[in-house]
């Protein structure tokens, strides 16, 4: 279970701040799949870095009963000046796993043979993409945080990531961002819209794609 | 206390890739890849003792001039790239946050400590090169010698530990702490022996922390003619509300660290 409780996130705006979250609300039990839906900037990215810890909430609380994944996106969670290689071996030591594991692992899932061994900041975002789920994947987590990635790449690496994610895994509970409502309709059974500042939670997640198509 | 050994476990893991990742990211794997980072710290000492030997002869207060220069110049670089290592180093590995098990102070513990290491090294190198040539003596007493090198590196961490936090809280401070090292020159201890100072200056320099962990290394070293002048205490009183200072500010700079 995550439980965010009244959270509120502002950033320096010139001589101000610009408060992004207004008091978010939101429960996430095990093995729900919640959509994050939102206009550019609405503040989706904001909350999925406070549920995973990357940034702290200038007030409220976030409860983790479960492991929660770090936020799979195009950066974040790798360095850019490392071979694909060398941040699958620093993943597995800091969440010790075995190397060997994850090494074959994130060969087979990614397919990028020799470019694992360039650093990733020569990778166009769909290579970029596959590191990033293929090193998550490759450490179990109850909870995914997924922000925008879903959708990058070609089809062969997006029927990977429905094969993994939504069949073998069907279990975990995911936190997705997207603006595919295609992705939505078929795999989330909740819709969070986020307007203003606030979440507003639909039960039903077709509801919730008509609410946020006529914002 | 399962949880005790468990936390124990995770720390050191975290600090054993993280020191990894450093090395890699900064000296790569060619060549002699990591020994690099005692490479700079050589070099200087070794020229500036060489220097001294040309300038002033063998001996200085009656002791080796290069061991005497080494001895000095090497805890003093040690500091110097230890506090420029910690400037913006939050920043510069805030893609390390998007993983929950590590904490900004290990961000700064991983700095520190390869420069420790490395600066630890270069001194042993030289001290056992010019040992072979008769030029550095037999240490007097080891334990002084790793004594002193603890409440310089005590020191060093306080300092660091706050310099980090308070060079992402103002541009400013950014840019002008670098330069502000080499006001540490005069109070490190690092070319002088408190004993052979003025009673005035004497005073003064003991004010300055690291100058009584350079002269427990220097009476580790050189033995009881050099007339070492320290303190057990002071030091600490120092260094122990520093390092408080530093988590709390630790503490309050990351609750605002924007993450991109």
């Amino acid at each position: 279970m995550i439980i965010c409780e009244n959270i509120r996130k502002s950033y320096r705006a010139g001589h101000g701040r610009r408060e992004v979250l207004k008091g978010i609300n939101l429960t996430v039990a095990k093995g729900e799949r919640v959509a994050l839906l939102g206009r550019n900037g609405a503040g989706k990215s904001t909350l999925i870095k406070q549920i995973g810890g990357v940034e702290l909430p200038d007030s409220g609380r976030i409860v983790r009963g479960m492991s929660t994944s770090w936020p799979i996106g195009f950066n974040g969670g790798f360095q850019g000046s490392l071979t694909g290689y060398d941040n699958a071996r620093f993943i597995a030591r800091i969440y010790g796993r075995s190397y060997a594991d994850m090494r074959e692992f994130v060969e087979d899932f990614t397919e990028l043979g020799g470019s694992l061994k360039m650093p990733v900041k020569t990778y166009s975002s769909g290579m970029r993409a596959r590191l990033a789920f293929a090193l998550s994947l490759a450490i179990e987590f109850d909870c995914y945080l997924i922000d925008e990635v879903i959708l990058v790449g070609d089809q062969n690496f997006q029927r990977k990531c429905h094969a993994e994610l939504f069949e073998k895994r069907a279990d975990r509970a995911m936190i997705i961002a997207s603006h595919d409502m295609h992705t939505i309709r078929d795999t989330c059974n909740r819709g969070v819209i986020i307007h203003d500042g606030v979440a507003t939670v639909h039960s039903d997640v077709v509801e919730a794609i008509a609410v946020y198509e006529s914002l | 206390m399962p949880s005790l050994r468990k936390g124990w476990n995770i720390q050191t893991r975290v600090i054993g890739a993280l020191m990894i990742r450093e090395l890699t990211t900064r000296f790569g794997r060619e060549n002699i890849g990591f020994l690099w980072v005692m490479v700079e710290p050589l070099l200087f000492a070794v020229l500036v003792g060489l220097l001294w030997r040309a300038m002033k002869g063998p001996l200085e207060y009656g002791v080796d001039i290069i061991a005497f220069v080494v001895t000095g110049y090497i805890p003093l670089v040690f500091f110097r790239s230890s506090v420029s290592r910690a400037v913006s180093s939050f920043t510069a590995n805030g893609s390390l946050m998007y993983h929950r098990q590590i904490k900004v102070l290990d961000l700064i513990l991983v700095r520190f400590l390869i420069e420790l290491i490395g600066h630890m090294m270069a001194y042993l190198v030289i001290a056992l090169a010019l040992g072979a040539f008769g030029l550095f003596p037999r240490p007097h007493d080891l334990g002084f010698l790793l004594l002193g090198w603890a409440y310089y590196g005590l020191f060093t961490f306080a300092i660091t530990l706050v310099i980090a936090p308070l060079s992402e809280m103002s541009d400013v401070l950014e840019k002008v702490i670098p330069v502000t090292t080499y006001l540490m020159v005069p109070f490190s201890g690092a070319f002088y022996l408190v004993s052979a100072l003025y009673p005035d200056a004497a005073a003064v320099v003991l004010y300055s922390p690291p100058v009584h962990g350079m002269e427990m290394m220097r009476y580790g070293v050189f033995g009881p003619s050099i007339d070492p002048r320290y303190d057990y205490l002071y030091p600490l009183q120092f260094s122990l509300p520093c390092i408080t200072l530093g988590l709390l500010l630790c503490r309050l700079v990351r609750r605002r660290l924007v993450v991109e």
